[in-house]
């Protein structure tokens, strides 16, 4: 359906935050869930672009979406270049969602770069849904340098920590996240950690050899490029471990893009 | 009134539909993945992913890459094999009663006879469509689509096995695609549809890599349209059999451009991934013309195409 932007703005170098309006027929995404989103008004780029939704809201007057982005490519920057009432092509909520689990002691998230946006919408999800008790929400977020660290204000809104690590050591632990994270691993061992994860596959890749062996639960969302985003190319397939109980390769667009992260065979 | 819109009805060699507007191979999965997108009702006919004798893994990842107005895919013909297909795929798509029409490839004309075989036995499908776009593992690797000997065989060896409408789907990638077209004619084709995609490639010139894992792959989209189009009108004018127009096909006015120089029908692929009900909007743009131009029946516009005319 087509979408109205409300909002597109820079929000930090390279990096922009997307509102966009919708009817009302549009679903509620669950955590981790995607929308393809393309601009109608051109052919070139011809593909939908699929983003983890960071945000949205239903109320008795509208329904928007929200999105951050980092500009990438042809197809972010181009986005990145509608204004205020331009209209964009808006499918979905697409994708096998977050398992989550009310009943979590600790929730343990782990973001890198620009997977801090479906992480944040997870995060907030968990807020409500834990809001009764006192569940531990803590993120681990890494990120390039100090200024890449987007969306850091709302994530210590909605976490009782945040954990920031950065390349240069321009915020926080200098290294990658999974380092600052295998610190702690220790404490989150037990049944009642569930712990989530996006980032890029070097990230995921290192936060499964750390995982390897143990039960806790830990879910990650993947990136693959798309096409069509509901099952039907088979561009974004992924490998999967033998036993993963979906045959030897998923589509990260309707088998994911969140995965057990013990199922998924790294290559 | 059931009949107060113009007539869409089609011949397709044999098979009956309703409207001239199909699903490409490989661009609609097996029908399940885009029922809660659109009405498949309205389909002239599914053409379903093309399927092997035996189950294939397809390529590694990257398997796609988008380039201007167009995207390149190299997905390796993963399928779950002709005996998952009858069990598991057919079941479904037959509910919908909308005719179903098999992509079959092989790398043996044996592979070919075996699935064509196992399919009209099947009773499940209403035609078979056949991809000779894919290497003869027994011939070095040469594509059946590119040897008009090879392309004959594989057609005379399916018709023999059958009684399924055959359409012979073509590669362009080939220096005559109406020679290729003339043969399966020959072959005893009772249509063709055309084209596959071309073969392309993408460079990522940072790290001097291919896009894809596979290096080449077949191009699609928009930027095919007007070589698909000509190949079309070409081979149109050759074959006596109907033609099946696909490239590119992004909407209604695209698809009468093929129906204008001579399609029978036309398949719809890459735009059902940007736009998962691109068919029916098709379809309706379609029905929407012929009211605009006073046309019954939209075999009185099929092949219309009026190239001495001059636009003035």
């Amino acid at each position: 359906m087509n979408g109205k932007i409300v909002r597109n703005e820079q929000i930090s170098a390279g990096h922009f935050l997307l509102r966009v309006k919708l009817a009302e027929s549009f679903k509620t995404p669950m955590p981790g869930q995607f929308v393809m989103m393309r601009d109608p008004g051109r052919i070139d780029p011809l593909l939908g672009r699929p983003f983890g939704v960071y945000g949205f809201e239903r109320s008795q007057e509208e329904v928007t979406v929200e999105i951050l982005y980092k500009v990438v490519g042809k197809g972010t920057l181009l986005l990145s270049k509608l204004r205020e009432g331009d209209f964009v092509v808006v499918l979905g909520p697409y994708g096998r969602a977050f398992d989550t689990h009310p009943e979590a002691g600790k929730v343990v998230f782990i973001c890198g770069g620009i997977g801090v946006a479906p992480i944040t919408y997870l995060a907030e999800h968990y807020r409500s849904l834990t809001a009764a008790r006192d569940a531990e929400l803590i993120c681990y977020y890494g990120a390039s340098k100090a200024e890449n660290l987007v969306g850091i204000k709302e994530l210590k809104r909605i976490c009782g920590r945040v954990i920031t690590s950065t390349d240069d050591g321009s915020h926080g632990f200098q290294g990658l996240i999974t380092e600052r994270f295998s610190a702690d691993i220790s404490l989150y061992d037990t049944g009642s950690s569930k712990i989530y994860a996006c980032g890029p596959r070097s990230m995921l890749k290192e936060l499964s050899e750390l995982m390897a062996g143990s039960s806790v639960f830990c879910q990650i969302l993947m990136e693959e490029r798309m096409a069509c985003g509901v099952g039907a190319c088979l561009g974004c397939t992924v490998l999967l471990k033998d036993g993963g109980g979906r045959g030897e390769r998923a589509r990260v667009c309707v088998d994911g893009p969140v995965f057990d992260i013990g199922d998924i065979h790294w290559g | 009134m059931k009949n107060a819109g113009p007539e869409m009805q089609v011949d397709i060699g044999g098979l009956i539909i309703k409207n001239p507007v199909l699903t490409a191979s490989g661009t609609f999965g097996y029908g399940s993945e885009y029922v809660p997108y659109l009405d498949i009702t309205r389909l002239g006919a599914i053409i379903a992913k093309g399927v092997s004798l035996e189950p294939r893994a397809g390529n590694k990842p990257p398997r796609i890459m988008e380039t201007p107005c167009g995207m390149l895919n190299a997905i390796g013909l993963e399928n779950p094999g002709v005996h998952v297909f009858i069990k598991e795929k057919l079941p479904f798509l037959r509910q919908f009663s909308v005719p179903v029409i098999a992509n079959v490839f092989g790398e043996t004309i044996d592979d070919f006879k075996r699935v064509t075989e196992l399919l009209s036995e099947s009773k499940g499908v209403d035609g078979l469509e056949i991809n000779i776009s894919c290497p003869n593992v027994k011939k070095g690797g040469t594509i059946f689509g590119s040897d008009p000997d090879m392309a004959l065989a594989v057609t005379r060896e399916v018709k023999r096995l059958t009684d399924l409408p055959v359409i012979i789907k073509l590669t362009p990638n080939v220096t005559d695609i109406c020679l290729i077209a003339e043969t399966v004619e020959e072959g005893g084709a009772d249509a063709v549809s055309l084209i596959n995609t071309l073969t392309g490639m993408s460079v990522d010139i940072e790290r001097r890599i291919p896009h894809l894992a596979n290096v080449t792959g077949g191009l699609s989209g928009p930027a095919v349209k007007p070589i698909a189009l000509r190949m079309v009108w070409q081979v149109a004018k050759r074959v006596k059999i109907p033609v099946i127009g696909i490239g590119g096909i992004m909407n209604a006015s695209d698809a009468l451009e093929f129906l204008i120089v001579g399609a029978r029908a036309v398949q719809i692929g890459t735009a059902n991934f940007i736009n998962p009900s691109a068919t029916t909007d098709i379809i309706d743009g379609i029905e929407d013309y012929l009211k605009r131009h006073n046309i019954d029946d939209i075999n009185d516009l099929i092949g219309t195409f009026d190239e001495e005319g001059k636009a003035c």
